[in-house]
């Protein structure tokens, strides 16, 4: 894979003028994100603390201190959502230190650490493009874990983790980062005719600087919007998914297990008396079948992971100081807003605390080519192998690691990555010419004691 | 016959038929977009016709409908709400968290209108329910020239973009809640359908039924790839190869709906009440319609009920009662065998149908009880298969191509009305004919080809026993 190389205020960049702004870092706790709407209603609130409860619970493979916490692998990059969506709060992405290490060798587990995973470095997770003929599509996660050898998974020895080092030698591998999960109520309400609206407008302005981007499509035909390439409809559809791609436990949307290989990892595993066991697929499902409560039918991981995710208010931006009140405008005059949006408005909801709210999200929730730089040649429904949803830029002054597999933790950097000339595989970024617009802002100091650049890279930082 | 003589004479028998084979084609593209059958008296590809009569679907009571009998206390305990729940009739406005939600686009008002018969959770009626359903409430609605008083309720997609050539393959919804006295205001008008349908761009599918789907959503993906990659020999020297739609969420094998392109009952239910009723949800959560002056509702229109219950969780939405009716749906009892019946069975393997129409899988351990360690006689492999020309719609859906199709489970069919993904014949013996189709240069020839042959070439007796099994189950 060849990637521009850029080091970061070290006068090199792939298109000169190279920036001469610095990245102050990610702003210290605490944390400007993680609370639930104060807007929530009385019963809203009342299962909040339960909520948190099930997003952060450790699964186990079986025998679990509670029932809701049996079902881990056979294959899984983590045991528990929170280990991943972390930082700066509950909810977040990626935290300064790997949580991945205190996770791998868990109980007796004997898995090896992959190369690409390091104790400072971003939580990843690994796809591979192509099966091993090299030429057919695959794009499905490959889980960096097994349950192989865990106390709680008795008999289960056989499962082998992928060959990351073969499919890195045979340049099959690519990664994605953890996307953080607040204000994600708000996204997913917003209208499409708002989507389509915003892609349909400043249509001179976005031809000049080379912009045009279109949405991902859901099954239901309405435009998809979480994930790296907007590949996800909704917070059940993504929780659905996750559950079983990433922790191995199978659920009511995705009812398999991630590996069926060995009858000896699959459920049910025998437990110790008193301790919870698993009965078989899906691992995680709706309560009705076990407890003994008149009348009532309790909501399965899905629902819960969804209400909390939903319930998360978006991140608060730092109070505007001249210098982010001009980096705004700078980020405005030389095109960032044209993907980068700033705001979309929701309509009445039944959930009042989402209903006609404004969300400062700085995304059109639309795919755009990046460029061969950016590339990762994974499809995701309408979203080929080099186009990537706008991310979106609120709580990104907290944030660690930028781009989709992180190649950076320097914001300066990953404008510069925005950046690719296009080859025979793929068309040129449509950030190209904003980026040129960037490198070529005056270097001249303003009266806030910034240069232009460097007052919207402080601005970025403030959201 | 090993393969090789099997494949030579394949080839002759092409060489002869071939010419036959597009003159018919020709002959029923010029008369109407659906070949007519008449029961009793076949026509068919290739020769020689078959002789057998279909003897009609068997008369109610119904083989099918109700709960599976092992479903908990708990369980059984929430089956009324959740039977309610597949019965509601959807209006436009939402004054309740179970009711409303109608549009402002839908193809019917409620679940259990389409999946009707033989009972509740089924498949079309033999009277077409949108009928009563398309003005209902004062709505402005024509009814397209596709559906009829008594034909199979069918839903319209369109391969292209109507007037362009960008792919399309959504679900384009019959009716509007225009006109409807609670949707005052409301003007969005229908699709155009007879242009699609000159463009040919209108594809139409009928209603699935639902009976034991949740049996096989936990059946195993490796199952179904053991059984696909078993009898290889026999199934080369049919031309049956197929492979599965694998889900791009999991990589799971994706096994409801004609392509295979919905994984779970969960995601069925979700999707079904936005598309089908327009009733957005917590899984589609945004109309797919959005036109100013038709939206009445704060959405998501279904959502979790948050009235606290014991322990202060809370009650689940109207999918996840959509979702749990059909998990739990038993699936269809077929008649009692009789020795033609049984004979039946034989020819139905003999000729070749069941490499593609696999007898049952059975079910792994599985979280609900009432689902597990079953053994489940859906006649299907639960992959999708070339169909040729004949069948082919011209939309693919995931790894689902245009002229592939779910092998379609046959629990149930003795009572099924009409046959194929649109519903173009109600005489069985017809809709096996019509799995025959030779390939042309768009398609490759359906995987059913030598089969369909076998099955004409067998004696008169063995062809109506197969014919009774069929309609046994």
């Amino acid at each position: 894979m060849s990637r521009p190389a850029v080091v970061h205020g070290q006068g090199s960049c792939p298109i000169a003028p190279c920036p001469t702004a610095t990245d102050p870092g990610p702003r210290p706790l605490p944390a400007a994100a993680g609370t639930f709407y104060p807007a929530l209603t009385k019963n809203q609130s009342a299962i909040t603390s339960r909520l948190t409860q099930i997003f952060t619970e450790v699964n186990f493979v079986a025998g679990g201190p509670l029932v809701k916490t049996v079902g881990l692998g056979p294959r899984f990059n983590s045991n528990s959502c929170n280990s991943c969506h972390a930082y700066p709060a509950v909810g977040g992405s990626s935290s300064p230190t790997n949580p991945l290490f205190g996770i791998y060798q868990l109980m007796g587990a004997t898995n090896t650490m992959p190369y690409f995973i390091t104790t400072n470095g971003p939580t990843m997770v690994a796809r591979f493009p192509y099966l091993s003929d090299g030429v057919t599509p695959d794009g499905s996660v490959h889980q960096m874990f097994t349950i192989s050898n865990r106390t709680d998974a008795p008999g289960c020895t056989q499962e082998v983790q992928p060959n990351f080092t073969q499919a890195q030698a045979n340049n099959d591998i690519i990664f994605r980062q953890v996307t953080p999960t607040f204000g994600v109520g708000l996204v997913e309400l917003i209208p499409e005719t708002a989507i389509l609206a915003n892609m349909n407008a400043n249509l001179t302005l976005k031809a000049s600087l080379g912009i045009t981007g279109h949405p991902n499509s859901s099954d239901d035909g309405t435009i998809a919007r979480f994930g790296w390439k907007a590949q996800h409809k909704s917070m059940m559809t993504f929780s659905g998914e996750a559950y079983t791609v990433e922790e191995g436990v199978s659920d009511e949307a995705f009812p398999s297990e991630n590996d069926e290989t060995y009858p000896s990892c699959l459920p049910p595993f025998p437990v110790p008396p008193g301790t919870n066991k698993t009965k078989g697929v899906p691992d995680d499902r709706n309560d009705t079948g076990e407890a003994p409560k008149t009348g009532v039918n309790f909501p399965g991981d899905l629902e819960r992971f969804s209400l909390f995710m939903r319930f998360l208010q978006p991140p608060t931006p730092v109070a505007p100081t001249t210098s982010t009140a001009n980096g705004f405008a700078v980020f405005q005059s030389i095109g960032c807003n044209m993907c980068h949006n700033v705001s979309f408005t929701t309509p009445a909801s039944s959930i009042a605390a989402l209903s006609n709210q404004t969300a400062t999200l700085y995304s059109d929730l639309l795919v755009h080519d990046m460029g061969p730089g950016d590339a990762d040649n994974v499809t995701q429904g309408a979203a080929s192998g080099d186009e990537f949803r706008t991310a979106p830029l609120w709580g990104i002054g907290q944030r660690y690691f930028f781009m989709h597999d992180a190649r950076t933790n320097n914001i300066v950097t990953a404008i510069e990555d925005h950046y690719s000339v296009g080859n025979g595989v793929y068309p040129n970024s449509e950030a190209n010419q904003t980026v040129i617009n960037f490198n070529n802002l005056p270097q001249t100091i303003g009266p806030d004691g910034n240069t232009q650049q460097q007052d919207l890279i402080n601005f970025l930082r403030s959201l | 016959m090993n393969p090789e003589q099997a494949q030579l004479s394949k080839r002759k028998w092409l060489k002869a038929v071939l010419p036959m084979a597009l003159l018919l084609l020709l002959a029923a593209a010029s008369a109407s977009f659906l070949p007519k059958s008449v029961k009793g008296s076949v026509t068919c590809t290739p020769s020689p016709c078959p002789t057998a009569t279909d003897p009609g679907p068997r008369p109610l009571p119904a083989g099918a409908g109700g709960f599976l009998k092992t479903l908990s206390a708990n369980e059984t305990q929430i089956e009324p709400s959740i039977t309610a729940e597949f019965d509601r009739v959807h209006d436009v406005i939402v004054t309740s968290p179970t009711d409303g939600g109608l549009g402002p686009v839908f193809n019917s008002n409620s679940c259990a209108s389409c999946h009707a018969y033989p009972a509740v959770g089924g498949s079309s009626p033999p009277t077409n329910p949108l009928f009563g359903v398309y003005q209902y409430n004062g709505a402005t609605n024509t009814m397209p020239s596709f559906e009829s008083s008594t034909g199979p309720i069918l839903e319209a997609r369109f391969i292209n973009t109507p007037g362009t050539t960008i792919p399309d393959g959504n679900v384009h919804q019959l009716f509007t809640i225009t006109g409807r006295t609670d949707a005052a205001g409301c003007s969005v008008a229908q699709p155009n359908f007879t242009q699609a349908a000159a463009d040919g761009d209108l594809v139409l599918r009928q209603v699935t039924p639902t009976f034991g789907d949740g049996l096989i959503e936990v059946v195993r993906n490796s199952a179904i790839v053991a059984n696909m990659e078993a009898n290889q020999t026999q199934k080369a020297s049919l031309g049956i190869t197929g492979h599965p739609n694998y889900s791009g969420n999991d990589g799971s094998i994706m096994r409801f709906g004609w392509k295979a392109q919905v994984r779970s009952t969960l995601l069925m239910a979700a999707l079904q009440m936005n598309v089908e009723m327009g009733v957005t949800n917590e899984t589609y959560p945004t109309e797919i319609n959005q036109t100013p002056g038709c939206l009445f509702n704060p959405v998501p229109e279904t959502s979790t009920n948050f009235t606290p219950g014991i322990l202060t969780e809370m009650f689940p939405d109207d999918r996840a009662r959509t979702e749990y009716f059909i998990q739990w749906m038993a699936p269809p009892t077929p008649a009692k065998p009789t020795a033609a019946t049984k004979n039946g069975l034989t020819q139905f393997t003999n000729v070749g149908c069941v490499y593609c129409h696999t007898t049952s899988f059975t079910t792994p351990p599985t979280s609900r009880p009432a689902l597990a360690n079953t053994t489940i006689s859906l006649y299907s492999d639960l992959i999708v298969h070339h169909m040729g020309p004949g069948l082919a719609d011209g939309l693919p859906q995931g790894q689902a191509g245009p002229d592939e199709f779910r092998t379609s489970p046959l629990w149930g069919i003795g009572q099924r009305l009409w046959f194929l993904h649109d519903g173009r014949t109600n005489n069985i013996v017809t809709a096996i004919e019509d799995h025959y189709s030779v390939g042309n240069s768009t398609y490759v020839s359906s995987e059913a080809n030598q089969t369909v042959i076998n099955f004409n070439n067998l004696s008169k007796t063995n062809q109506q026993d197969l014919v009774d099994f069929v309609r046994s189950l």
